[in-house]
């Protein structure tokens, strides 16, 4: 590769190369027995402006976690532990209440799954929109309500106008799963984080938002984190994939790389269970949960399911490593390409 | 709105539920041992003149003659008479029961005033100075009962400090009570503009209406506290976090979907105060219709008890009605 230097025409202010960067980032759930349950782990990752990366993983792999702590917001009883999350110039860790209150919903929003129990109950949706743009954009009400029409129209709601006053309950899951992206996207965020956001909802109507989600975050220029346990899903729709698993980063690539060379068994496990070819299904099946016996903080947290586990494994923690350019796997024994 | 039709419906099954409510209450208070003729009559009577006054009472017939006698007279809206104030029961619950709605109302709406706001601030900062004023608070007024309180009250500002009229009724015995128009006093003094009946009738209310609106905060408090707690912690609060807003207007959010049980206790306590009150009543010597009708469960006189379920049954369905009028406009997914 060729590298240029071209430092005296700069024509434009080069973009922050990192739209948020999480560095070391450490979640701990305090038990009764006394020592913290670990839900995420050391962890890092970086996204790039109007980058979309997927994270993948299992129910408890940390991933809801991950996202609400990024906002400084770790489900209770969590507590974020140690590391930073770069934002803007920031670390939001570091930020007061009232500073991260100016950011949440403004620049760094999040769309949750389950809509309908995520809608006051009590408001008309129209103005749960509006409030967002009123209190972050400084708008008064008519513009608010202007703005928040615009934004059922954006997310495609059939008749927009009549909708504004409708309540959560007089919606389907389809269409107030749609309320919940205007209300994330109502002030442009830079950052997108869309947690498991398509998970209750049938399969075409998942195929719309997705869509509409990836299109509206490209014309705002948004970058996202694209949370979901459907790693088929991903294929479709992001740059990168990550793969997480008990709190850590198992595998990071750009998504080609991945579907077509995943490198960590968990990974190909993972595709596997989604794939239709019996011979991969029927190689790579996923072994019974069992008792946990590798300690994660000192060997491979796959370790114990893993069927190409070797005794180094629970011994050693394998180093997030760089296989290939810009594809990395956590894994002493990576697959190869077969 | 289809909220007309919605109250005529209501209204129409009011009749049934009163129908229901009398039924039960003439046979409850009729297998009360005790029989009026043997204690009007006094000890000395003869058996041939308790014999003839029971006929003369009715009671000599069967107890579904006896109900449907007394249906009867209620249609005509005869609901007997006391034997111990020999007066119709109608005549002294219309002087009573203001006397008590006017008590218990204020009393209620002290113990709002205190346990709402307190509720709410110890939700707004759940680990703040007022929570715990506030634990302090609900705690102390779930213990103490109404009528001790209402003792320590007087014995502080009438026999102390001499701040307070004497507790005895409801206005001073030289001031000229104002005409009836409603009853309560402090409402009739205003009407007739008599400031000194109504000076007097509000100074005579302080203290029973303060014992009230302190030992009933305490529920209102605890409700206004852990609905509030759970609307914070619930969904839709923690997405309004997520998304930047306020915290004082998350908290305005919830209020208003933890207002309905709010609601539901205040009218559940204003119901149950109309004869709850009635150890208040006594010690402040108020008059009221509870006083009236343990007097008559007391006496076996029948008419008055009667009398007093049937106004504060139809008391009762009223404010239920109000109550799912108030969750009509709260809550739009109530509306059909």
């Amino acid at each position: 590769m060729l590298t240029v230097t071209h430092s005296f025409e700069a024509e434009r202010p080069r973009p922050a190369a990192v739209a948020l960067g999480i560095e070391r980032l450490r979640v701990e759930f305090p038990t009764v027995a006394g020592a913290p349950k670990v839900a995420v782990r050391d962890l890092d990752l970086s996204i790039r402006p109007g980058e979309i990366l997927s994270l993948v993983g299992e129910s408890g792999a940390g991933k809801t976690t991950l996202a609400r702590s990024i906002l400084n917001l770790p489900p209770s009883p969590g507590r974020v532990a140690a590391g930073s999350v770069r934002f803007g110039g920031v670390d939001l860790l570091q930020l007061a209440e009232r500073e991260l209150q100016r950011i949440r919903g403004r620049d760094l929003s999040m769309v949750v799954p389950n809509p309908r129990g995520e809608l006051n109950p009590l408001l008309p949706v129209g103005d749960q929109i509006a409030t967002i743009a009123r209190v972050h954009l400084g708008k008064d009400k008519k513009t608010a309500r202007a703005m928040a029409l615009d934004m059922l129209r954006a997310v495609q709601i059939p008749d927009p106008e009549r909708r504004m006053k409708a309540y959560p309950h007089e919606l389907s899951g389809g269409m107030a799963q749609r309320v919940v992206i205007a209300m994330a996207l109502v002030c442009s965020p830079k950052f997108i984080i869309s947690d498991d956001a398509t998970s209750g909802l049938d399969v075409t109507v998942q195929a719309q938002i997705l869509d509409l989600l990836r299109r509206l975050a490209i014309e705002r220029h948004s970058a996202m984190l694209f949370i979901t346990r459907d790693v088929g899903i991903t294929a479709h729709f992001c740059d990168r994939v990550a793969v997480i698993y008990d709190g850590e980063i198992m595998e990071i690539a750009p998504r080609e790389s991945f579907f077509l060379a995943p490198r960590h068994p968990y990974t190909v496990m993972l595709l596997a269970a989604f794939s239709h070819n019996p011979r991969l299904r029927r190689g790579w099946t996923v072994s019974e949960a069992q008792r946990r016996t590798v300690d994660a903080a000192v060997g491979c947290a796959y370790a114990d399911r893993c069927p190409r586990a070797q005794a180094v494994c629970r011994r050693v923690k394998p180093p997030l490593g760089e296989l290939a350019p810009g594809h990395f796997a956590r894994c002493h024994f990576p697959v190869e390409r077969s | 709105m289809t909220i007309l039709p919605y109250i005529g419906r209501r209204l129409l099954f009011i009749a049934p539920q009163l129908l229901g409510i009398v039924l039960v209450s003439f046979f409850l208070v009729k297998s009360i041992p005790g029989d009026p003729a043997v204690l009007m009559l006094g000890p000395t009577a003869t058996p041939e003149a308790i014999a003839s006054l029971r006929s003369k009472l009715g009671l000599d017939h069967s107890l579904p003659v006896q109900f449907w006698i007394y249906l009867k007279d209620l249609a005509h809206g005869d609901l007997g008479t006391s034997w111990q104030t020999t007066r119709p029961v109608l005549e002294d619950l219309v002087q009573r029961f203001p006397a008590t709605l006017e008590l218990v109302t204020l009393g209620l709406l002290v113990a709002v005033l205190i346990g709402v706001p307190l509720g709410l601030a110890s939700a707004f900062r759940e680990k703040g100075i007022i929570a715990r004023i506030a634990d302090f608070y609900g705690l102390g007024a779930g213990a103490l009962p109404d009528f001790w309180l209402a003792l320590v009250l007087i014995f502080v500002f009438y026999t102390l400090l001499q701040w307070a009229p004497a507790p005895l009724g409801r206005i001073d015995l030289a001031v000229i009570p104002p005409p009836p128009v409603t009853g309560m006093l402090t409402i009739d003094s205003l009407l007739a503009a008599d400031w000194d009946a109504f000076r007097s009738a509000a100074a005579h209310l302080v203290l029973p209406v303060l014992t009230l609106g302190l030992v009933n905060a305490g529920p209102i408090l605890k409700m206004t506290q852990s609905t509030m707690e759970k609307m914070l912690q619930s969904d839709f609060s923690r997405y309004e976090v997520l998304c930047g807003i306020p915290h004082r207007l998350v908290v305005r959010h919830a209020l208003r979907n933890a207002l309905p049980s709010v609601v539901t206790i205040i009218s559940v306590l204003y119901g149950f105060l109309i004869g709850g009150a009635v150890l208040v009543e006594i010690v402040f010597s108020w008059g009221g219709a509870g006083q009236y009708a343990v007097q008559g469960v007391l006496n076996s006189d029948l008419y008055p008890v009667l009398g007093f379920v049937l106004f504060s049954a139809i008391f009762s369905l009223f404010v239920y009605l109000m109550v799912d009028l108030i969750y009509l406009a709260i809550d739009p997914r109530i509306g059909h």
